[in-house]
């Protein structure tokens, strides 16, 4: 890999998931810095602690479907409000384990979702995507 | 049905009339009256009944045109008419339009307008009936349609979430650390996603309508072959694909069948064999397309031949669902689909289908 990608923000709702891929991911050392959010509103928030300061930004966001309250597709309804800044360097992938065609289609067709990643994640896709 | 009294609003101008029908049938019938058709419609606002009978020559607005009228603003008492005179035209246009359910002449006799009234309201209680079981079955379909979403969510979410912990008890050099509890765990997790996924694909191919899109078998194929020969590596693809034309199907369903034959084709290898093959021949016409799958695993029995397209048919040698081909079959049931299988232990196993192109 040509730069290893800094830090990456991983969005789910649920905490054994969180802890798995979060390990997973450590143990690739695809990135320098992972930070976990329980839930899409503790995920703006963090964007936006940093909106001013683009540097601090994820450069990845890993964000799963199904969660309560605000789910994965709503997360996006506010994310693509953020300034460019934002929404440029934060690329977006889903992660999920559905198999609601609904689901899947809607992922895909969403302009700021570069790829709809299944759930259990496994490492060789993650780092075919980021090869891209 | 023997319980409920039955309500009937009877609409004549005459008042004798009125005062006859009423002496007639009010211990068995819940009886109202109205002298006009404004006064039948005053009682239709506040009440509702089952049958309603109108006289056809009233002053100002005919039985006819009443009913015309009601049929929009109360659809569900069933409508008699009695009619003196034989005004066929005006009568054969309305009871057409089905506006009218019966019309009894006269002067009416009481028997026969009590027959009349009871089929009425028979008619009334089997239209409400449907109505209930219309509800009913919505309501059903309704549930049905959470639950399936919540397999493929709720159900399987913790599922993925272990076949997780194994891929990382994987990758920490751990899978082999408590002898085969690992690949167990392993094995049943993938068999009961296993399951979901084919119990998800049976009840979809069920309920979706088919949907029609342009399908590229060449790039169709080589992706259903990437999906399923993931976790097999062994067995080698032979492709040979003939599309000149554009071809409209139900990708959906198409995809079902070409992935569990060619899911099956992989699974049901010889152990010992050394050159796994598969070859896969698609064959696009204006009219249809024609897919060859064949391999050279260990075949199907002859006995067997005719029971593999059964729910639950397996055999014992080997960890199938006995869903795969069924589902096959439905699918192919439902695009007006073919299959054909020939098999033998020496050769292998070939299935043939023809897919119609709808365009």
């Amino acid at each position: 890999m040509l730069n290893r990608q800094r830090k990456l923000l991983l969005i789910d709702d649920n905490e054994v998931d969180l802890k798995i891929n979060s390990k997973i991911i450590t143990i690739s050392k695809l990135f320098e810095e992972i930070v976990l959010c329980q839930s899409g509103k503790d995920g703006l928030a963090y964007l936006a602690k940093y909106a001013e300061d683009p540097d601090g930004l994820p450069d990845f966001i890993l964000l799963d479907i199904q969660m309560p309250e605000m789910d994965g597709f709503e997360f996006l309804e506010r994310f693509k409000n953020f300034p460019k800044v934002v929404t440029e360097k934060c690329l977006v992938a889903m992660l999920s384990s559905t198999l609601d065609f609904g689901d899947i289609t809607k992922a895909e067709a969403n302009p700021h979702v570069i790829t709809l990643l299944k759930k259990p994640l496994f490492l060789k896709e993650l780092e075919e995507l980021l090869k891209k | 049905m023997n319980d409920t009294i039955i309500k009937v609003l009877y609409i004549d101008d005459e008042e004798n009339n009125l005062l006859s029908f009423k002496a007639a049938f009010r211990r068995k019938y819940e009886v109202y009256t109205a002298n006009s058709a404004s006064e039948g419609r005053k009682i239709l606002e506040h009440l509702s009944v089952h049958v309603i009978i109108a006289d056809q020559k009233m002053p100002q607005t005919t039985g006819v045109q009443f009913f015309t009228e009601i049929a929009i603003t109360h659809p569900d008492p069933i409508r008699i008419l009695l009619t003196g005179y034989t005004d066929i035209q005006a009568l054969g246009q309305a009871i057409n339009d089905g506006y009218i359910y019966h019309y009894v002449t006269k002067p009416w006799n009481e028997l026969e307008l009590h027959n009349s009234m009871k089929n009425a309201y028979g008619a009334y209680k089997s239209r409400l009936d449907l109505k209930n079981k219309i509800a009913e079955l919505e309501k059903t379909n309704d549930e049905l349609n959470r639950f399936i979403y919540s397999i493929s969510h709720e159900l399987r979410a913790p599922l993925v979430s272990a076949m997780g912990i194994v891929n990382l008890v994987k990758m920490e050099g751990l899978f082999e650390s408590s002898g085969e509890y690992w690949p167990l765990i392993e094995t049943c997790s993938i068999k009961l996603d296993y399951y979901v996924q084919k119990t998800l694909q049976y009840y979809k191919n069920n309920k979706t309508d088919s949907e029609h899109v342009e399908i590229d078998f060449k790039t169709l194929i080589p992706d259903l072959i990437e999906v399923y020969s993931y976790s097999d590596k062994e067995t080698y693809f032979y492709t040979d694909i003939k599309q000149e034309m554009p071809f409209y199907g139900d990708s959906f369903r198409i995809e079902v069948i070409l992935g569990n034959l060619i899911s099956n084709a992989i699974k049901y290898q010889k152990e010992d064999e050394q050159n796994k093959k598969v070859e896969i021949q698609v064959t696009i016409s204006a009219t249809e397309a024609e897919i060859t799958i064949s391999d050279n695993g260990m075949g199907i029995l002859n006995e067997h031949l005719e029971k593999i397209f059964t729910q639950f048919f397996k055999i014992k040698t080997n960890h199938g669902s006995g869903l795969g081909l069924f589902i096959v079959k439905e699918a192919l049931n439902k695009i007006d689909g073919k299959i054909s299988v020939s098999s033998s232990s020496l050769d292998g196993t070939t299935f043939k289908i023809t897919i119609p192109n709808v365009k």
